[in-house]
């Protein structure tokens, strides 16, 4: 996702600017000059000037010299391009769209089998085969669980699927 | 003396062992993978150092990065694929001596001179250290905040982008780092009302999410990489001696630079590959064949960055202000270990300190036999298909996510920040320099505000103090030196316009 840089740096310069305001409301602490205010809006004015100047454009022949050390080392850039269909670009959404799905799922199913389902659908996503996707699917999380529940002790949810050990 | 033998003591222990070898052979694996980078290595390791003794932790970290900082040579010779950044400056380099047919050489002098600059690197931590601890005895507060900053602005200087942006990103960290409760006031600040914002952004989600979650990212939208043709090598070690000869001056100038781009708060491995490949090609006597095979600049630039390596640890022990984006993920592990950083650990936990050094020597020598396993192993380990490593990652970063405080919140931020990595890297705005910000802001916040209530309001305290005057300096020169290259490049024309 290539945005412009006017688009980034009036980002960056908005967010600047709630820093600012959000920061100037939070209450003093009584009989001193220098509060909790003070970080937040020195922060938020340094984003709202280096937003603009990024907006404006400054600084971007820096960037394309680094993009030219680099192009020279690794070819040109391997991303997927703006005539890529939409559907592939979208695939970018799936890993957070994952991480979500265990957050939601992990207690009320269990690690073993929402793990399952994790990599099962993002083997899948890296065009791997079935018969490499269905067997990675089962075996990885129970490796997982070994290491993490019964090696590590973090205590993982064991839900409808719980482990022997 | 005592402490000496208590050191080895320490590290001889069965635990500390099974740590180094088992976090070496981790290192080497995930470093040589293209697109896992040795701080993702480091961040993922994380969630087990919890579970390890304090010398064990700390030996897992020093050990799992120093071997994914030279295994990221292995991909770059044999593919054209980095396997870390640190490698990118010299991969065309060994990929073209790959070419030729050497690639024996080529990864032989990675291996050798990245562990010769490693032990070079421990050296100068163990000389430079406790002479800085005891000029940092004498730091107030003042001193703190400018050390703080000019690792800020180290950061972004050495960001290979827009100085403005990389400016903007550190900034992005800074402010992430106010959330929460633990500020001047206690007041709860960008909350929002959510609860689990109060105790503020935790760095290893941000950290597993920014390094790792968009590295998944990035995979998932970029074509499969060629798979690796199976050859045969021949001895790796063999002609090493005669390098080492021929190019000694070369190596120690990569040392050195390296030791110095180290100690630099904020700039890392990557900076001084980059700077001493460069300074290779300057000062060479026949800079036409870099580029073609030339195992000049490789020496060089390999000795550098495994050296920037440990001496990153010197401002991240003395200070608590992280070298580079590794030691700024070993800060978090030492003060949940309860080695707090700062001038004090050299005097009251001495033989924990001598720990350290011997785990650096013995990480650096062991990494000749791993490596050398490794490189042989190479071609299968290589030709694991990104499909069945990818989904595990991901797996792995939710779990360690979770490990770190058993909440589920934490995944929510390691999916955020993943997203916000990835688009932030894709627009020219460095992660790094962000990530640093979210590790030092507390710190930098506490030291400006206390600053700040010592002296009235007033900045002139900032200056007064002879060191920190001199760091001051130093900053504001971090600060407005962009601005000075541009205006020299726009005062002298291009050579190639001079031409026409």
């Amino acid at each position: 996702m290539r945005l412009s840089d006017r688009v980034t740096g009036s980002f960056v310069a908005t967010l600047g600017a709630l820093a600012t305001y959000g920061g100037s409301q939070l209450p003093p602490v009584p009989g001193q000059d220098v509060g909790p205010s003070v970080f937040p809006m020195v922060i938020g004015v340094g984003l709202i000037l280096c937003g603009l100047m990024i907006a404006f454009g400054i600084g971007h022949s820096f960037e394309d010299e680094a993009e030219a050390d680099l192009a020279a080392v690794q070819g040109p850039s391997q991303e997927a391009q703006p005539s890529e269909p939409l559907s592939y670009r979208l695939r970018a959404l799936l890993p957070p769209i994952l991480l979500l799905f265990y957050v939601y799922a992990a207690d009320r199913i269990g690690f073993v089998p929402v793990a399952a389902v994790m990599i099962f659908i993002s083997a899948l996503a890296f065009s791997a085969k079935l018969r490499v996707a269905l067997p990675l699917a089962l075996l990885a999380p129970i490796v997982i669980h070994l290491i993490f529940y019964k090696l590590l002790r973090v205590p993982l949810p064991p839900g409808l699927l719980p482990m022997p050990w | 003396m005592n402490e000496l033998v208590e050191a080895f003591r320490l590290v001889l222990a069965p635990d500390v062992m099974i740590a180094i070898l088992l976090s070496s052979i981790y290192g080497l694996v995930i470093g040589s993978l293209p697109g896992l980078s040795a701080t993702m290595a480091t961040a993922l390791l994380v969630p087990v150092t919890f579970y390890l003794s304090p010398i064990a932790a700390v030996a897992s970290i020093i050990a799992a990065s120093a071997m994914a900082i030279f295994s990221g040579d292995i991909p770059g010779c044999l593919l054209r694929i980095p396997g870390t950044p640190a490698s990118a400056a010299y991969t065309d380099e060994a990929y073209a001596m790959t070419r030729n047919g050497q690639a024996e050489v080529a990864l032989g002098a990675g291996l050798w001179f990245s562990a010769l600059g490693g032990v070079a690197g421990t050296i100068s931590l163990v000389v430079m250290a406790p002479m800085l601890a005891e000029l940092a005895l004498n730091f107030s507060t003042y001193e703190y905040f400018w050390l703080a900053f000019l690792g800020l602005m180290c950061a972004t200087l050495v960001a290979r982008s827009s100085p403005v942006k990389a400016i903007a990103s550190m900034l992005l960290g800074l402010l992430v780092a106010c959330i929460g409760m633990e500020n001047p006031g206690g007041v709860p600040r960008f909350t929002f009302g959510v609860a689990e914002l109060l105790g503020g952004i935790e760095p290893i989600p941000a950290l597993v999410g920014v390094f790792a979650v968009s590295e998944v990212i990035r995979a998932i939208v970029s074509p499969e990489p060629p798979p690796l043709p199976s050859r045969r090598f021949g001895s790796i070690l063999a002609g090493q001696l005669a390098l080492t000869r021929k190019y000694w001056r070369q190596m120690t100038r990569g040392n050195v630079v390296g030791i110095i781009i180290g100690v630099l708060p904020g700039a890392g491995a990557d900076m001084a590959a980059w700077v001493s490949y460069a300074m290779s090609k300057r000062f060479s006597k026949e800079p036409k064949k870099f580029g073609t095979g030339h195992p000049e600049g490789l020496v060089e630039a390999g000795a550098s960055n495994n050296a920037s390596l440990a001496s990153g640890w010197v401002p991240a022990l003395l200070f608590g202000i992280p070298g580079d984006t590794i030691t700024a993920i070993a800060i978090g592990v030492l003060y949940m270990k309860g080695l707090n950083p700062g001038p004090t650990l050299f005097t009251e936990r001495a033989s924990s300190m001598y720990a350290l050094y011997i785990i650096f020597i013995l990480a650096n020598i062991i990494m000749i036999p791993l490596g050398i396993v490794m490189i042989r192993a190479a071609s299968s380990i290589l030709r694991a298909p990104r499909a069945t490593i990818m989904p595990v990652i991901l797996v792995c970063c939710a779990v360690g996510a979770f490990a770190t405080g058993n909440n589920l919140f934490a995944i929510i931020l390691v999916a955020a920040f993943g997203v916000i990595g990835y688009v932030m890297e894709n627009n020219g705005f460095p992660v790094a320099a962000m990530v640093l910000g979210i590790v030092m802001g507390t710190m930098v916040e506490q030291s400006f505000v206390t600053s700040l209530i010592k002296s009235d309001g007033s900045l002139l305290p900032f200056f007064e103090r002879p060191v920190s005057a001199v760091l001051a300096t130093m900053t504001i020169a971090a600060l407005l030196w962009p601005a000075f290259i541009w205006s020299w490049k726009r005062l002298r024309p291009r050579p190639q316009e001079q031409a026409l």
